[in-house]
């Protein structure tokens, strides 16, 4: 079976993480991967994407337009720049939490309201998946991580439900970190159970 | 054993199985996570370094040809600029040790460089380039790459670009290979290690020719290009070149579901290597086909050999490509390009909304310049030079300071706009001399970190010195490779460096120039900071500022931040001037104060010497 993933989001967020997990994740259970992390110049902040191939022997690295089944989107405003890759009833995975440049702080840029991107997904025709960063749980009185978080709603409301069960992810974040396991296992599993705002046009218009 | 590399570190593991005895190269993207990879490698009886520049990098190198062991040289595109001069001397002479240089391209200009076909080299030097099509390939093909460059007794290289060099698939890893420990060759023949003379350089340049001639010969004997025709003569024949061989499975899966393709109909030649010009394959393609599509990244190299190939063999049938006007020579090519070439080549339409995705709601996303980090010495100096140019009455409009490669070119971007131009590294030092000669009345200054003065921007200075030109150069030393991903350079603490190297210090280099106007600035005293520079710029002549401030990445890995600035709630009334000056990511606004974030925040106290209401201060961190 083969899967693409578009992922995006800004530095630091740690999206490329989630990449790497799951392409970890698909190298233990012998499904073919390519896995192609872009950074560019950017530091953190900065705008970053990722493409992630699974199923195919031989496949390059870039997902062609319309071509992505599933999109990561960390970050609001950066989540339009994946719209265009995007399949027709895809699943667009919105995590809505917003990292203002420094001329939207000082009021001199627009930067997208949350609905405004939310239209634009559903428009795409592809199945808005949102997360809303406020309800992101906290372990130990601290959030908890939440690309780990959205990596859990991933392999629940998504198509990588038929690839990956949580205790393979739980495997694959013990043997990459000695330290926050339970972090991490609260974060996942809270990601599987939130119940995220699904929307998609049907014939019948937009239904939740 | 199988494991999940990138076809960078593909290379690296290559170049480990071939054995080889030494590897060169100085970080540029995307090609930097080779020589990385090694580095973190337990490799005894191999030399791994990051060269000064590409240039020092392939010279070294040379030496290991020609004393017969094998050796690598890694480097983005722009530095085979760099080693070109030695590049194109070092093939006419020849090696004897398998001798292979990595390039890896930038098509799409990810990283922000010039968008260049690197294998243009090949064409000048006459040497074989391999252009591996996966991550796979570009294990097998560098160590395979060894053996050729032995075989044909020249450089070979190995090609590749951003998206296979940072893609992560699963290789089958062979365990290491023996280095060799043979004595060096020490072999006198000025014939061939000297360029001395026309009879030396013209069999030089024959004896390269030929040895290009053999290469074909031997990859045509291995059928290392592959060739599938079709059934009936007269169709479709596609070459792919490197990467694009790697879409095709995938675009003639969308052809089929929505056009009357049939793949077994077309034929199809995957060229792994533009250099040498696979001449019997291309022949036979063009005797079988009616039609012929080429799909190659960037420049239509191997595209116009094509046509000279269909004249020779008198092919009259159409050539699909670029210079056709079809295909693009700017960017990245996939799936869409093969589909559009074929459409093209067949006569087909092919609806336009399968290929192209909803692009409108871009309009929203906002603007994201990049910017340097929090706690970044860098941002102290672009705060320095625009106070200085205030406090001397000059616009910034009318300052030339002209920039170079690396991290130091952010103050580009705002709140700075401080930075005017990019070239290629060192270029700022002798930029602002043109600039001077071009009669600019302002002071010019030229800005350029550590890594890249030491590359290419030393004979700049010497030649400002020499020529007693009235400018200043800033040197913003952060004392490492910052932009690459942290590599050590000459000037990196010895501390850091550790066993067997020697810190090479810029604060001794200037002075023994003969800079007698030099200065040293703390870029985060700003205050301070800021006098020194309007002192050397009223000054004439050449003077040189070196502002030093170690990467506050790398304080943040040392666990070095020891403050971290509070905002003293009841002084701070939002005025954002400390956002504004500093555009400091570690900044932002919160329920009437400006709020900063603890994890961010290094404690560079740049933001506290702006705030003018006393509404910041310099605190203990607690760890």
């Amino acid at each position: 079976m083969k899967l693409d993933i578009f992922l995006v989001g800004v530095g630091g967020q740690g999206i490329l993480t989630i990449g790497e997990l799951i392409s970890e994740a698909a190298h233990r259970q012998s499904i073919p991967v390519n896995f192609f992390p872009s950074k560019g110049m950017a530091q953190r902040g900065g705008f970053v994407k990722a493409q992630l191939r699974l199923g195919r022997e031989l496949v390059g690295p870039i997902i062609p337009e319309r071509g992505a089944d599933i999109v990561v989107a960390m970050e609001l405003s950066e989540s339009l720049k994946a719209l265009r890759y995007i399949k027709a009833n895809g699943d667009f995975v919105l995590f809505g939490e917003c990292w203002e440049p420094t001329a939207v702080m000082l009021g001199k840029a627009p930067y997208p309201k949350t609905d405004e991107v939310k239209e634009q997904v559903i428009k795409s025709g592809a199945r808005l998946i949102y997360l809303d960063p406020h309800l992101l749980p906290k372990y130990e009185s601290r959030l908890v991580a939440s690309n780990i978080y959205i990596l859990g709603t991933l392999i629940q409301q998504t198509q990588l439900k038929q690839f990956f069960t949580a205790d393979l992810m739980e495997e694959v974040m013990q043997s990459r970190w000695k330290r926050g396991g339970q972090a991490n296992k609260v974060a996942l599993h809270a990601g599987i159970r939130v119940e995220p705002e699904i929307k998609q046009i049907s014939s019948a218009g937009v239904t939740a | 054993m199988k494991k999940l590399i990138t076809g960078n570190e593909a290379v690296a593991l290559g170049a480990v199985a071939a054995g080889v005895k030494a590897v060169t190269g100085y970080p540029g993207t995307p090609s930097t996570g080779t020589i990385t990879y090694l580095l973190s490698m337990d490799l005894p009886d191999t030399h791994v370094e990051w060269s000064v520049n590409e240039k020092v990098a392939i010279d070294v190198a040379a030496g290991l040809g020609w004393g017969g062991h094998r050796v690598l040289v890694t480097t983005k595109m722009s530095g085979v600029n760099v080693a070109a001069d030695s590049l194109v001397s070092i093939a006419h002479s020849g090696v004897d040790g398998g001798m292979v240089i990595y390039v890896a391209d930038d098509p799409g200009v990810s990283a922000g460089m010039v968008e260049q076909d690197s294998r243009a080299y090949a064409l000048m030097a006459d040497m074989v380039i391999l252009e591996p099509s996966s991550v796979k390939e570009s294990y097998e093909m560098t160590k395979f790459a060894f053996d050729l460059s032995e075989q044909i007794q020249t450089p070979v290289f190995v090609r590749s670009v951003t998206a296979l060099a940072n893609s992560f698939a699963e290789v089958d890893i062979e365990p290491p290979g023996k280095v060799s420990q043979a004595e060096p060759l020490l072999v006198r023949d000025i014939n061939r290690y000297t360029k001395a003379g026309s009879v030396i350089g013209k069999t030089q340049h024959q004896k390269i020719i030929n040895n290009l001639e053999k290469a074909g010969q031997i990859l045509e004997d291995i059928g290392f290009n592959k060739i599938v025709l079709s059934a009936n003569k007269g169709g479709l024949g596609i070459i792919t070149v490197g990467i694009t061989a790697a879409y095709m499975d995938e675009a003639f899966e969308m052809l089929e579901q929505h056009t009357s393709v049939k793949r077994d109909e077309i034929s199809v030649l995957n060229v792994y290597a533009s250099l040498p010009f696979p001449e019997k394959k291309v022949r036979q393609l063009l005797a079988h086909c009616g039609t012929i599509l080429v799909l190659e990244e960037l420049e239509p190299h191997l595209e116009k050999n094509v046509y000279v190939e269909a004249q020779k063999t008198g092919f009259n049938g159409k050539i699909v490509g670029k210079l056709d006007k079809t295909l693009s020579r700017i960017g990245e090519y996939g799936v869409e390009q093969i589909v559009r070439g074929t459409a093209a080549a067949l006569g087909l339409d092919f609806p336009e909304e399968l290929l192209k995705g909803m692009s409108s709601g871009e309009a929203y996303a906002a603007d994201r310049p990049i910017t340097v980090c929090a706690g970044c010495p860098h941002r102290g100096t672009y705060m320095a030079i625009i106070d200085a140019l205030r406090r001397l009455r000059l616009k910034k409009s009318e300052v030339m300071v002209t920039g170079d490669i690396g991290c130091t070119i952010l103050g580009m971007n705002p709140p700075y706009d401080i930075i005017w131009n990019e070239i290629s590294m060192g270029a700022s030092v002798s930029l602002a001399q043109g600039y001077v000669y071009a009669g600019v009345k302002t002071p010019v200054i030229a800005t350029i970190g550590d890594s890249t003065f030491f590359h290419g921007g030393i004979p700049g200075l010497i030649n400002a010195i020499q020529h007693d030109v009235n400018m200043t150069l800033i040197i913003m030393d952060n004392r490492w490779t910052a932009m690459t991903g942290m590599q050590e350079n000459p000037g990196t603490s010895k501390k850091y460096q550790g066993e067997g190297y020697v810190e090479v210090d810029i604060a001794r280099i200037v002075p023994a120039l003969g800079v007698t106007q030099y200065f040293e600035m703390d870029p985060f005293n700003y205050r301070e900071s800021s006098e020194i520079l309007q002192k050397a710029l009223k000054l004439p002549g050449v003077k040189v500022v070196l502002a030093r401030g170690e990467c506050a990445i790398q304080v943040v890995r040392h666990n070095e931040v020891e403050k971290i600035v509070r905002v003293i709630d009841e002084n701070c009334n939002q005025c954002k001037l400390c956002i504004m000056v500093t555009g400091c990511a570690a900044l932002s606004l919160g329920n009437g104060t400006v709020l900063v974030d603890e994890a961010l925040c290094t404690g560079c106290g740049l933001c506290v010497a702006v705030c003018n209401r006393n509404a910041m201060e310099l605190i203990d961190r607690e760890n």
